[in-house]
């Protein structure tokens, strides 16, 4: 066992010198006459091309491919290792930049913010303007809404439209591991991180084409109205300590209110685009998305009975604490309830996103692509982005519903920041409905309907009575 | 009831089922190479494009007879009386017929081969004069074609990269 991986690992020209010494030498070896050499290998490698520069060339025996070699011994095999080495270096640099940004960051913050204002304070003496002047436009910089809100809203706004390069790549990913392929691997520095954005500058120079039997004004609207409410929807997420757009009281009610809106631009995209698909799948996803709403909203009742706030981020505050010195006061570890009201939101926010197991929608083997057939260039990559967002939501919630929010998850981690933990765990949530869309194959419409209707949603109600049941006990 | 509970029971089993080989399909190293940078060499055996050895040859006409779709033609080399001796003049193969069966190496009677399958699968053509590869005394393994405009024979370009071809059959 342990022989037989350090023999394949050899260099090929150790293999090519043993090869013909294996061969059975013939009885009578004839007067052979003299062989020509082959020439060395050469590679058609083009000299300009940007895929082939800087990488090394190379060939590689095709037993090196037996799968039950390579799977067995895959510790063995040196990409493996350091591909191992490799993740535990990335989650263990962003756990200590994590710590490092919110022991630091702060002082390194007001010394450039002070920084900033003596150099302005000197170009205003220089111009002739009086030192008091500089100190009261500091302080009205530090204390006036008008500043800090505007720069909360633009961070997280960021969050929300940087989000999907990175959970697109991420998504190409897993997919191709998942079907022992390898990705995109070729633009920018790191396994094709660049892919995304190369993708999206190609989407930006594309031209938007309209169909000829097009709604012109429904079709060139619908994809601002599947992508406003997305970005709406993220005001009351709070990304940890003061980092909220805007914190309302009934943020929960907000969120799906604003979520519910997209469903019209999915409507108006199957209707606008004059096309036979693209009406079914928009048909198709109202009618999908109107019915997970219910469940969906009824699955965090029993979250929002025990918190007993709408309030994401007093929501999320309820879950601080451990019982028993070890088990966090997280809503998924209330017995039955929190694991039943979970299971139901994940299925119903899987649905609400129109991600595999019900991307009815969009089934690209019936419908082609769904509501978004006959969108291109921007357009369409607004649907994605959509798409994309509501994920990354439907993940937030999660994690603040029922992952405890900010709160670490074992009561000795609490010098690690509480934003790393929140958006940790919806990162982690985010692998799971990746993980779902490349296991699972597609449901059929009527399968859809009957697990909301017949399934999910009688036993959201149940839930809510286990836990009017918890809280009258 | 109890049917209602094991049907649940059963598809969340099967879900998790369903979901622990993909993950452990992740976790497993990828099966595809990066074609145009890394490049597989095939097993021994494979039927790549044709090589030919104009020196060990006997012209004995045996591949032409053994090959399917004809894309094989030779002459015989004469001596200054005239006479046909036991070597080739010239040796064409029609690559654009050609379906690598590897009959022509099988019914070779020579040792080593004079006719051999390389493990060459990124065999291109850009015209139709590049198709017929031949050989003539002192010629290359891998031949030249003639192109009829410029009426002489050229190396086909970029030809064989994988060249860590077969090991030529020697008995």
């Amino acid at each position: 066992m342990t022989d037989k991986p350090s023999e394949s690992d050899k260099p090929d020209e150790a293999k090519k010198e043993e090869a013909p010494a294996a061969k059975p030498a013939p009885a009578k070896p004839p007067a052979k006459p003299p062989v020509k050499e082959l020439p060395k290998p050469v590679f058609n490698e083009h000299p300009t091309h940007p895929a082939y520069q800087g990488r090394a060339s190379r060939l590689l025996h095709a037993n090196r491919m037996a799968p039950n070699r390579v799977w067995e011994d895959k510790w063995r095999l040196p990409r493996y290792r350091n591909g191992a080495i490799m993740l535990a270096g990335i989650l263990g640099g962003l756990t200590v930049g994590a710590v490092l940004i919110d022991r630091f960051g702060m002082t390194v913050w007001m010394k450039l913010w002070n920084t900033l204002f003596a150099v302005l304070g000197r170009v205003a003496a220089a111009a002739g303007a009086s030192a008091d002047s500089v100190a009261a436009a500091k302080a009205f910089a530090e204390t006036s809404p008008w500043i800090w809100s505007p720069l909360k809203v633009i961070l997280v706004l960021h969050v929300i439209l940087v989000a999907p390069i990175f959970l697109v790549w991420w998504e190409r990913k897993i997919s191709a591991h998942m079907q022992s392929r390898f990705g995109p691997m070729y633009v920018g520095w790191f396994h094709g991180v660049l892919q995304t954005v190369a993708d999206g500058i190609k989407l930006l120079l594309k031209e938007n084409i309209q169909p000829a039997s097009a709604d012109s004004w429904v079709h060139r609207l619908a994809p601002a109205v599947v992508c406003f409410p997305a970005i709406l929807a993220f005001a009351p997420v709070s990304f940890g300590g003061d980092l909220i757009a805007a914190d309302i009281d009934v943020s929960v009610v907000y969120i799906f209110a604003m979520a519910g809106i997209s469903v019209v631009g999915i409507m108006m995209a199957g209707w606008g685009s004059g096309n036979k698909y693209s009406l079914l799948g928009g048909l198709r996803s109202a009618a999908q998305l109107v019915s997970y709403e219910l469940p969906r909203g009824f699955a965090i009742m029993p979250v929002i009975m025990f918190a007993g706030s709408l309030s994401l981020v007093r929501i999320a505050d309820a879950q601080s604490g451990t019982w028993f010195g070890f088990v966090p006061r997280w809503f998924i570890f209330y017995p039955v309830v929190g694991q039943l009201s979970f299971l139901i939101f994940l299925i119903a926010s899987v649905a609400e996103t129109n991600r595999t197991p019900f991307d009815i929608p969009e089934a690209e083997s019936e419908l082609v692509a769904g509501f978004h057939t006959e969108y291109s260039g921007m357009r369409f990559s607004l649907f994605f982005l959509a798409e994309y967002a509501y994920m990354l939501l439907a993940c937030l919630l999660m994690s603040a519903f029922f992952f405890g929010g900010g709160n670490p998850p074992l009561p000795g981690l609490d010098f690690v920041p509480g934003w790393y933990w929140f958006l940790g765990k919806t990162m982690a949530l985010v692998f799971l409905f990746m993980w779902f869309r490349w296991t699972f194959p597609r449901l059929r419409v009527d399968r859809v309907m009957d697990l909301c209707w017949k399934f999910l949603l009688p036993w959201s109600f149940a839930n809510i009575a286990f836990a009017g049941l918890y809280l009258l006990f | 009831m109890g049917n209602y509970f094991s049907t649940i029971f059963g598809a969340f089993t099967a879900i998790l089922k369903g979901m622990s080989v993909t993950f452990k399909t992740m976790l497993k190293p990828a099966t595809t190479v990066q074609y145009p940078t890394e490049k597989l060499v095939p097993y021994e055996g494979y039927r790549g494009a044709l090589l030919f050895d104009a020196d060990t040859c006997i012209s004995c006409n045996l591949c032409v007879k053994a090959c399917p779709s004809f894309c094989i033609q030779l002459e015989n080399a004469t001596n200054e009386a005239g006479k046909k001796i036991a070597k080739v003049k010239w040796y064409t193969i029609d690559f654009g017929k050609c379906n690598f069966c590897r009959l022509c190496e099988e019914s070779c009677p020579t040792k080593p081969k004079s006719v051999w399958h390389s493990l060459d699968y990124e065999i291109t053509f850009f015209k139709r004069d590049e198709m017929v590869r031949c050989w003539q005394k002192g010629f290359e393994f891998i031949g030249k074609y003639f192109d009829r405009e410029a009426k002489e024979f050229k190396k086909p370009e970029g030809q064989v990269q994988i060249q860590t071809t077969q090991q030529r059959c020697q008995y």
